[in-house]
């Protein structure tokens, strides 16, 4: 059953030419002609990426103290927690975030397993003593795994602090004499491993179940401390720099996440420790209310009163008046209102009245949607 | 009831050919505002063919050589005139109320495309290969894990970023940019706020 609804269609107000294909092709002619000429002038933002190799090759120490803090577990991705591991050698997480005990990270468990010990520094070592017969090597690794864990601390302990003294000559790191067990051993063939450029492809045969793929997980988690928090400093990319908002380059950036990284420039964001987690769930609400502006009393009304449509429809306006269209209209006091919570203008719309701004019926409406009306 | 009766009614009753392809429109669209949609569609068009292109060939032919890297230019300087167009529509649909009087549904579809788009340029920027992924790949993990999408999403994960950004998103892009289209011409331009009744 059709409500007698009054109904604002379209297709009652004066018509005039229109060519809809003609506009569209005119603007896509006109963005190609930008887009062609800005990528023929200006190119896009590239920066090589980063690799292991070239950080063992230019900053060994880095590279050493990386791998160490993998071994022993003062490293961020060690001790992260879920989703890649529970923390180093049953101490807790230090990486999962929280808001008053809601802390969705830890739903999934491990999905992406992380050992950082075994799959930075012992596998690809071990893969390495093999695939060179080095026995030294393989017996080094098989010393330290044998060990008891304090005795394992105690060479790692050794060993970062020497590392705080260490010189790289000739690209080789050059250490103070100490008690360092295997682990100087192994540290010198993780320096030689990255140099060759192999500990990359160890790495990345983890991340893919053995068969070169796309997943560069821990690849690029070896480099994701330290090494690459230097590298983006420099280039002003770090987060309390506005980090991913501009590019590295002088190249407009992704300027559209402005309103989420506006976030960690301003506490609580940029100091809590759920600072991300706390982002992202700002940015959902904010997304939400963008998604139901349409019904959100208050801010369904802005538009209706500032004037900015007056400037964006002037033309219609100015029609209006030159025609004396209101002052002659019917509904000239509902319309004050919303048009269709007038209740005098149904009533009057069922006598056959008709707004002033609508054109005359003379003809009748090309299609039966005039009768339908749609209610949200 | 018969569905395919039902449908066929109500897509012949609602979107009719003059409906689709007008050739009038009401005279108080008059305005370049309405532009913008349009502008915001004829890049998508641009983004979606040199992304098509770049795909086809594979990521070495647009990281390393002189052609490769011209298209990923287009596809980078569209992807600007894109957002650049996308939220000016979006604002001058906000000045102009257009979820009025039944488009509400068209308002909600253009938002999520919004945010659709959002997290399809970020996947493409962890596409590029470069230092600029590397770095966001490892910044934005906590962000995602930290949200609880580390059950679903690897950012680490090339493979997984990669498909997402090149089928997945753009297959609902192009359907929900489809159905925004529909939309509007189904419901008809939304008419301007009522005149100042002068007395
Ligand atoms: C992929 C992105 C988008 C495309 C390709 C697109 C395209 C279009 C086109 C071609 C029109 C008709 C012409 C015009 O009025 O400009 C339109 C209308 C409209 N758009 Fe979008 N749009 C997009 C995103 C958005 C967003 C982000 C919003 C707001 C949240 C939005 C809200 C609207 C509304 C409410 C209308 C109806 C206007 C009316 O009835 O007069 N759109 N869109």
């Amino acid at each position: 059953m059709k409500k007698a609804h009054f109904s604002r269609d379209t297709l009652r107000f004066p018509q005039k030419d229109f060519d809809m294909v003609k506009e569209g092709t005119i603007s896509l002619g006109i963005v190609a002609v930008v887009v062609l000429g800005l990528a023929a002038a200006f190119g896009a933002p590239y920066r090589p990426a980063i690799t292991n190799q070239q950080i063992a090759q230019s900053n060994p120490v880095l590279f050493a103290q990386t791998a160490m803090g993998d071994l022993d577990g003062t490293g961020a991705m060690a001790q992260y927690g879920p989703p890649y591991n529970n923390g180093f050698h049953g101490q807790p997480p230090q990486s999962t975030q929280s808001i008053a005990g809601f802390s969705p990270e830890t739903w999934w468990g491990t999905p992406y397993p992380l050992n950082t010990a075994q799959d930075d520094v012992l596998q690809p070592l071990t893969m390495l003593a093999k695939a060179s017969n080095n026995a030294n090597l393989l017996s080094a690794v098989q010393q330290y795994e044998a060990a008891p864990f304090s005795q394992q601390m105690k060479w790692d302990q050794n060993m970062e602090k020497a590392l705080t003294k260490a010189t790289a000559q000739g690209g080789q790191l050059v250490l103070p004499t100490g008690d360092y067990g295997p682990v100087s051993t192994l540290i010198s063939a993780e320096v030689s491993l990255g140099q060759s450029g192999l500990f990359s492809g160890a790495l990345n045969r983890e991340t893919n179940q053995g068969v070169y793929r796309y997943n560069v997980q821990n690849d690029l988690l070896f480099l994701q401390g330290a090494t690459l928090h230097k590298i983006a400093g420099q280039l002003n990319m770090k987060g309390e720099q506005w980090g991913i908002n501009h590019d590295e380059q002088a190249y407009p950036g992704p300027w559209w996440l402005t309103p989420y990284t506006f976030l960690y420039q301003i506490p609580p964001w940029s100091v809590s420790s759920a600072g991300d987690e706390m982002a992202a769930y700002t940015v959902a609400i904010l997304f939400l209310l963008l998604i139901l502006v349409p019904f959100i009393p208050g801010l369904n009304k802005v538009s209706r009163i500032l004037p900015v449509h007056r400037l964006i429809w002037r033309d219609w306006y100015k029609h209006l008046e030159q025609t004396g269209a209101c002052s002659t209209c019917p509904f000239k006091e509902g319309c004050a209102k919303e048009f269709r919570d007038a209740t005098a203008a149904v009533a009057a719309s069922q006598n056959g009245e008709v707004p002033g701004c609508y054109r005359p019926l003379s003809h009748p409406l090309p299609s039966p949607t005039t009768v339908a009306s749609h209610t949200v | 009831m018969n569905w395919t009766r039902a449908l066929r009614t109500k897509a012949s009753e609602q979107l009719t050919w003059d409906d689709l392809l007008p050739s009038e429109q009401p005279v108080y669209v008059s305005s370049l505002v309405y532009s913008l949609g349009v502008l915001t569609l004829s890049s998508f068009v641009i983004v979606v063919a040199s992304g098509v292109i770049m795909a086809s060939k594979g990521a070495l032919w647009y990281q390393t050589s002189s052609l490769g890297d011209f298209f990923r230019s287009i596809h980078f300087w569209s992807v600007q005139a894109f957002f650049f167009a996308m939220t000016m529509h979006l604002v001058a649909q906000f000045f102009m109320g257009g979820w009025r009087e039944g488009r509400a549904f068209t308002w909600i579809l253009g938002a999520l495309l919004f945010g659709l788009s959002v997290v399809e340029a970020f996947t493409g920027y962890l596409s590029r290969g470069d230092f600029f992924s590397q770095w966001n790949q490892v910044q934005s993990k906590d962000a995602f894990n930290g949200a609880g999408v580390d059950g679903f999403l690897n950012v680490l994960n090339n493979g997984q970023i990669y498909g997402i950004h090149i089928a997945v998103l753009p297959l609902i892009l192009l359907l929900f940019v489809g159905w925004h289209v529909l939309e509007v011409r189904r419901k008809g331009v939304v008419p301007p706020y009522q005149a100042k009744v002068s007395k």
